[in-house]
């Protein structure tokens, strides 16, 4: 019984009741593909009971989160009394416990909804999904997030204060939502493969592949522009491990969309599909093991330590690859298919050489990422830098945009590519238009070229084929031109914006203007936090050539419980280009001095010599620290200047009621002031700033112009836009199967 | 036959890609390193060491930072040479991670890459880089 009295009971008992239920559920289920039709009720209830106990996990992990609660040891690591409301929040994810159990709340969730779309399949579809939902389960019983500490902290650890961001609030959770998303296709790809049931499937799973391909999207998105805007090293992406542990998921189900598609119009892919599904899965699953487990540990720019569960995450991600893999060892040769007849030029040939090349491109990925692990074997493990993966995904980017370029006009049954070229002349005249304005920009490199005309093709024919469909009634069917029109903008941005930006470092002494790129840029002044701006802010000045003048505030601050130095650019954004300014180093220009009672040091032009405390300063401070009242401490100084000494006695309050300290500054004769920053008692040390001497306050920073980059966000929306479209298209079409099915079944 | 012809035109565009990444990745692939065997190689490696207190040199005008790091295991020292702004918080390092290649001429190792973990209460600790 000890262990219990170290758990928050209500809690670990609605996570244990969950794994019961969700035990019940699948055993429920599993009778009905026994036969015993009747157990479908119950394995439904079971479901319901279990979805409400992670509710209710949920639920408690909010609240002892909201209340506070430090006796519970991931309050206490995550929280604290200093962090604003909003921000528990994101507390709840910012371990791994509770982005495990936000994840499996998500899953369950979903669940719900794939009961009731998965139709006549729903008791092995519902079997094999809640296995990947009784994996998280495992992995929250054996790490409760509500174990319990011996005794009870008065104040939390407090938030990472990366994390502490609005951006981190909504990002993670929409994360979540997109890894369990992933599950719902590998589960009805698996039901029916082992149920031998090859028919149906697809037209229930492809809503849900494109769900998923828009929230990942969507999460993906949110968490490069987070990275853009708050940690100033000046891009989306990085290609670190934690970024392409979502990515690779989400080409999987890019490549997974389109293969549905061409087997619910083509009957194509219809082996291929199960392959898909199943990877987009066990992507998610391999990402979670890389960057949860430390193997990355040396190798990452995020955070990752072993919590001991590294066992947990190979066995997960090994039970699922053996499922998968004796499940389309077994079968997938008994799924029928006929042989590719699409002639060359047509829109089949094209979908499926575009498949190849984004699949290609999460494979080079996949192997990029586990540089780490492929090279362990070897003496010296090694890693791959953002370099290497830009290289190689270039050519496949071009490869894309040609078939993005040509797709719109295809037919099925084929062309002929002077039938072609005369359809697509108009956008082809305003591709080519603008692919020539980045030539006479300043692309020169003939990969560049290539790769900025079909970008240019691609959006421009893409976009008239949208106009086209939107006018003959409605962008109901123009999902799939809108997402590609979107992959064309977005190469363009990408180019422009990583390739083409213009970087500088300038020092800035403060008030004096310093002129780069044909701007004047002037460090005004420095502003401390006020009740509208929580953190530290510098003011730049920045002048254009044509006399235009505006003030960017980048921020430089230290985050008083870590003493981390943390840093937040500002931009100024418009839509041909994006002004960056990260600040680099900041000197606020106030030496410091440390000295022993005796000892003599030197400033500028000044020597300091500290003679000693007086304690009569102001009253006696003695009497004051016996009485609780404010106490108040002279530093005796002896100040030589230009051959000149004179003595001067800075002070030092403590208020010990509320621990507040006052130490004003005091003028020297000559110029500039002295003010006292503390004392170390133990030592007998003072310390002492002196400000206003020659040395004016310098900032560092880094200018960086990145043009087009809206071009990137921009294509992002429309890509997304377009997968939404889709999406409800095909939710509709789904519905409407199942009708069908139910009348046939009736008659 | 055509079709075929294809395939085989395909499947050898593939084969070329591979080859063309796995040449790629061999080139970029930093590994990680002893600081003997740093001294000795020509190529971009990475080693890790911790900060010798105290040997820290920066000058403002030209942005170049040098200082010495220690390796845990051989009690061997490194100097380091990177050029770029000074990363906040680096004289709290508890590991620097350097990315970069010996210049046996001036007998240090020129960094184009930092990587300075920082003792942190979170998971881990906090990992910053600067490039």
């Amino acid at each position: 019984m000890d262990a219990l009295t170290h758990l928050y009971l209500p809690g670990a008992v609605a996570i244990w009741s969950a794994l019961i239920f969700a035990l019940a559920a699948v055993w429920g289920y599993s009778q009905v593909l026994r036969g015993d039709a009747t157990a479908l009720a119950f394995g439904r209830r079971a479901y319901a009971c279990f979805a409400a106990a992670i509710g209710l996990t949920t639920l408690m992990l909010i609240l002892v989160l909201l209340m506070r609660d430090f006796r519970v040891e991931y309050v206490f690591q995550y929280s604290g009394l200093d962090l604003p409301g909003h921000y528990q929040f994101a507390s709840f994810w910012a371990g791994q416990k509770g982005s495990f159990l936000i994840w499996l709340f998500w899953g369950t969730v979903l669940g719900l909804f794939v009961q009731r779309t998965a139709g006549k399949s729903e008791a092995p579809v519902m079997v094999i999904y809640l296995a990947t939902l009784l994996g998280l389960i495992f992995i929250l019983v054996r790490e409760n997030p509500f174990v319990m500490l011996a005794q009870s902290p008065l104040d939390g650890q407090g938030l990472n204060p990366l994390l502490q961001d609005d951006w981190m609030v909504i990002h993670p959770p929409i994360m979540f939502i997109g890894y369990a998303a992933t599950a719902i296709p590998f589960a009805f790809a698996m039901a029916s493969l082992w149920r031998r049931d090859f028919n149906g499937w697809a037209a229930r799973a492809f809503p849900w592949a494109l769900f998923g391909f828009l929230v990942l999207g969507c999460a993906i998105l949110m968490g490069g522009y987070w990275a853009y805007k708050t940690l100033g090293w000046g891009g989306f992406w990085g290609w670190d491990p934690v970024e392409n542990a979502s990515l690779i998921p989400w080409l999987c189900l890019t490549v997974l969309v389109h293969g549905l598609h061409m087997e619910r119009t083509r009957g194509r892919y219809r082996r291929a599909n199960y392959v898909i599904a199943a990877s987009a899965y066990l992507a998610v699953l391999y990402g979670t093991f890389l960057t949860r487990s430390g193997v990355l540990a040396d190798f990452s720019v995020h955070s990752f330590v072993d919590l001991g569960i590294s066992g947990w995450l190979i066995a997960l991600m090994g039970t699922f690859v053996g499922l998968s893999i004796w499940l389309l060892a077994t079968r997938l040769r008994q799924v029928p298919t006929e042989p590719n007849e699409d002639p060359m030029l047509s829109r089949g040939t094209f979908l499926v050489l575009a498949t190849i090349a984004i699949s290609v491109s999460a494979l080079v990925i996949t192997f990029g990422t586990s540089a780490p692990l492929l090279t362990r074997l070897r003496a010296n493990p090694g890693q791959v830098g953002p370099e290497w993966y830009n290289l190689v995904n270039k050519p496949i980017a071009i490869v894309i945009a040609v078939l993005l370029t040509f797709l719109p006009y295809l037919t099925w049954k084929g062309d002929r590519f002077g039938a072609l070229l005369k359809k697509m002349i108009v956008p082809a005249v305003a591709g080519t238009l603008i692919a020539v304005a980045f030539v006479a920009w300043k692309v020169h490199d003939a990969l560049d070229i290539v790769l900025v005309l079909f970008a240019a093709l691609a959006l421009a024919t893409n976009l008239h084929k949208v106009i086209a469909k939107w006018r003959a009634g409605g962008l109901r069917a123009a999902g799939g031109y809108l997402a590609h029109a979107g992959v064309g903008m977005m190469l363009l941005g990408i180019l422009a914006s990583s390739a083409y930006d213009e970087s500088t470092k300038l020092t800035l002494e403060q008030g004096k203007p310093v002129v780069s790129g044909g701007r004047t840029f002037t460090f005004l002044r420095y502003l401390p936090p006020s009740a509208e701006e929580r953190r530290d802010r510098m003011e730049i000045q920045v002048t254009e050539a044509n006399g235009k003048q505006f003030s960017l505030f980048p921020r430089m601050f230290l985050n008083q419980r870590t003493q981390q130095l943390m840093v937040n650019p500002d931009i100024k954004k418009s839509l041909v280009s994006h002004l960056y300014i990260s600040p680099l180093e900041y000197d606020p220009g106030r030496p410091q001095l440390e000295l022993a009672k005796g000892q003599e040091g030197e400033v500028g032009d000044l020597k300091v010599k500290f003679v000693g405390f007086d304690l009569q300063a102001a009253g006696n401070a003695l009497a004051q620290m016996a009485s609780g009242e404010t106490i108040t401490i002279g530093a005796v100084l002896e100040v030589t200047r230009g051959g000149v000494t004179s003595p001067v006695k800075p002070l030092y309050q403590l208020n010990p009621a509320n621990g507040q300290v006052t130490t004003p500054n005091l003028d020297l004769p000559g110029g500039g002031a002295i003010r006292v920053t503390g004392i170390d008692a133990s030592a007998g040390n003072l310390r002492l700033e002196v400000e206003g001497l020659a040395n004016p306050a310098k900032l560092a920073v880094d200018v960086t112009e990145k043009p087009l980059i809206e071009m990137v966000w921009i294509g992002l929306y429309l890509m997304l836009t377009g997968g939404a479209i889709a999406m409800l298209l095909r939710f509709r079409d789904a519905r409407v199967l199942e009708r069908v099915a139910e009348r046939a079944a009736l008659s | 036959m055509k079709r075929n012809l294809w395939y085989v035109v395909g499947g050898l565009m593939l084969l070329g890609f591979a080859g063309f990444s796995l040449m790629s990745f061999q080139q970029n692939l930093t590994p990680y390193v002893s600081f003997e065997q740093a001294t000795s190689t020509p190529r971009m490696v990475q080693v890790m060491g911790g900060l010798q207190k105290g040997s820290t040199d920066y000058s403002t005008d030209d942005q170049a930072l040098s200082f010495t790091i220690l390796e845990p295991k051989s009690a061997k020292s490194l100097r380091v040479r990177y050029h770029g702004i000074r990363p906040g918080n680096f004289d709290d390092a508890i590991s620097i991670v350097a990315i970069g290649r010996y210049d046996d001429t001036a007998k240090q190792f020129e960094a184009s890459k930092l990587l300075v973990k920082c003792p942190s209460k979170y998971q881990g600790a906090e990992v910053k880089t600067y490039s």
